[in-house]
């Protein structure tokens, strides 16, 4: 065990070595100590590495290297703290554990805004600080009490233009319609959007979504139920299945709209029309061993519009801050799911109805598409 | 160790084991028991949703179906590979051990995948199939119930080939002799004689089998298209997507029960040595 604290203050000293925060000789003197054994030292450096770092949980895969290089390293130069990046996935059973733990290691959570109010409701966040946090560089409507927005992306039709000819659907009213658009569909697994598609498909108007007759979306789904070649369960699914010609259409998220069109050479469309929006935000892990200060520090430098439109270039998340949208150049505007233009085309998700009613959604829908 | 009894040296060789595993397991999922029971209110409650819950009866009885399914599938495969391991010709002996052995070495997700690149609507089955002008349209071969069956069935076989080929070895070539003798034919001495004393390997199989595919979790999600789930990825869509503990505690604890069961039904059939050829 403590080989293994021992080795984790080498690795913070030799991060700071690194961005020059102190000299090799320095470096080497404290390493000496730390090998030696020092207890006081050890101790002291201890509680002082401990305050001196972050850790952020996402969900693996590029988001690991691209927090990094957007918040991260730029955070800890202006800062001193390091921000380690854990790519093992704040589902919300996780974060319980980590938390009825007593002990939790986590300090930034990577978490959908409807678990951030109900795991706040629970008490294992803590609440944002909006004198830190800036309000003002979120987009209105976009920030809760324990959840900060970060990004968004939005949930999209994709289509195989090849099987269309000049036609293109228009909205979630032909995505269910495979007379006019012939072929196989494709939807999300997990459930989310896909009720107000089928809601926005059977004539409610995008105002009177909310709260979801569920029954109702429901029974639409169950109905198309046999157009529907899978439902994709990951992002890398959603692209096979549209790259392999199964489905002609599927409801996607469009970060991987963007990949599947390039991947395609344009063969494969997406529309913003009738696109869910939906925003990613940052939760505090309730008494984090990194402190909440140096979190809501975080949380605020993440606001940069630089730093968030690296994040758009890395991962084609839409910024959480507006200001951002400026910067995009002309030709990347169109793939930006927050864009003024794209915006308005789309609805977004409401998160305190899914932070009251997504657990029981959920569990109909799995047995509507799986019955 | 002298003066002691055979039992009990055998009992300190196996200390470690069961150490370990009273440790690694038993302590761990007297936890999950507890869960079981108090989360998120004490008492049965979890155990009465169990049986009255729609999504876990539906979910149940897939997975059940499935197995079953899959069960009859692998030993009806395994038994001709195993007839060929055990009784065939030198070359054909070295042809089945390949075919038992070579999947063993390829982990799950891979063949998974491959199953999906074979299986898919322009995977190779459905071009073949296409471009000879058997079929117009594509057949549904993955992404559904069927796929699920053929990844699962084909990852089972081995483990069904080798209490059955060891239920063959252990029939006396006189009896068969003897059969002929009185005048049977092959087909007949196959169907009366050395089929009902391969019963046991039979059973034993078809046991390992089913408990094995209980607990699949990754074939489903490939193959499944997503509408295919089992109770192991139900257990941990309980745990992980949603905090309610208590329901996926009790759905383990139900599994392990049933599994615990089928075991001791299992030792009353075949010796655990016969398990492993």
């Amino acid at each position: 065990m403590d080989n293994a604290f021992q080795k984790d203050c080498l690795e913070i000293l030799a991060s700071k070595v690194e961005n020059g925060e102190i000299s090799r000789r320095r470096f080497t003197q404290m390493a000496a100590m730390l090998l030696a054994g020092a207890p006081a030292l050890l101790r002291s450096t201890g509680s002082y590495a401990q305050a001196k770092e972050l850790v952020l949980v996402n969900w693996g895969g590029d988001a690991m290297t691209a927090y990094d290089k957007a918040y991260g390293q730029p955070f800890t130069k202006e800062t001193g703290v390091t921000v380690k990046m854990d790519g093992s996935g704040p589902t919300e059973g996780a974060i319980t554990a980590q938390f009825k733990s007593g002990k939790p290691s986590w300090d930034l959570l990577d978490i959908d805004p409807f678990s951030g109010i109900s795991l706040g409701k629970q008490g294992m966040l803590e609440e944002i600080d909006y004198k830190v946090v800036d309000k003002n560089k979120m987009r209105p409507g976009f920030g809760w009490d324990h959840a900060a927005s970060t990004y968004f992306f939005s949930y999209i039709i994709a289509y195989d233009s090849s099987k269309f000819g000049d036609q293109a659907p228009t909205g979630m009213a032909d995505f269910f319609d495979v007379k006019k658009f012939p072929g196989k569909r494709s939807l999300y697994k997990w459930g989310s959007a896909m009720w107000e598609a089928a809601l926005l498909a059977d004539g409610v108007a995008p105002e009177k979504l909310y709260p979801l007759d569920l029954k109702r979306a429901h029974d639409k789904i169950a109905a198309f139920k046999e157009n529907v070649v899978a439902y994709w369960g990951g992002g890398a699914e959603s692209q096979s299945v549209l790259m392999d010609g199964e489905a002609s259409m599927a409801i996607i998220w469009s970060t991987r709209a963007q990949l599947l069109e390039q991947d395609s050479g344009g063969n494969i469309k997406f529309i913003w029309d009738q696109g869910l929006i939906s925003p990613g935000a940052l939760g505090v892990m309730k008494g984090n061993p990194g402190g909440k200060e140096n979190a809501m520090k975080f949380i605020a430098s993440a606001q940069t519009p630089e730093r968030q439109l690296e994040m758009f270039n890395l991962l084609g998340q839409g910024p959480a801050n507006p200001a951002t949208d400026a910067l995009i150049p002309a030709d990347r505007k169109r793939v930006n799911c927050v864009d003024p233009a794209n915006m308005t085309k789309q609805i977004p998700l409401n998160m305190e109805w899914y932070a009251e009613n997504y657990g029981k959604a959920f569990d109909e829908y799995t047995k509507v598409i799986s019955a | 160790m002298i003066g002691k009894s055979a039992t009990s040296r055998k009992i300190l060789l196996l200390a470690p084991l069961l150490l370990f595993l009273g440790l690694a397991y038993v302590v761990p999922f007297l936890g999950v028991v507890r869960w079981s029971f108090t989360l998120p209110e004490p008492g049965v409650g979890q155990y009465r949703s169990l049986f009255t819950d729609p999504l876990v009866q539906s979910v149940f009885i897939r997975t059940l179906r499935i197995c079953l399914v899959v069960t009859a599938a692998s030993l009806v495969m395994a038994y001709a590979i195993a007839y060929v391991w055990v009784r065939g010709s030198s070359v054909q002996r070295m042809l089945a051990e390949f075919c038992i052995l070579v999947p063993f070495w390829i982990s799950v997700l891979t063949r998974a995948f491959g199953w999906l690149a074979m299986l898919s609507n322009r995977g190779l089955i459905n071009t073949w199939l296409q471009s000879a002008g058997i079929i117009g349209e594509p057949l549904a071969l993955a992404r559904n119930e069927l796929g699920v069956i053929i990844g699962m069935t084909h990852f089972l076989i081995p483990f069904a080939v080798f209490p059955i080929a060891s239920a063959m070895r252990s029939i006396d070539e006189r009896v068969l002799l003897a059969a002929r003798g009185m005048g049977a034919s092959r087909t007949r001495i196959f169907w009366t004689v050395f089929v009902p004393l391969t019963y046991g390997g039979l059973i034993g199989a078809a046991l390992i089998v089913f408990v094995f595919a209980l607990g699949f979790f990754v074939t489903p999600a490939i193959l499944g298209g997503g509408r295919s789930v089992m109770v192991a990825e139900l257990v941990y869509l309980r745990i992980f997507q949603s905090p309610d503990w208590g329901l996926g505690a009790a759905i383990s604890v139900v599994l392990v029960l049933f599994i615990g069961i089928l075991l001791a039904l299992m030792r009353r059939f075949i010796k655990p040595a016969h398990l492993v050829g």
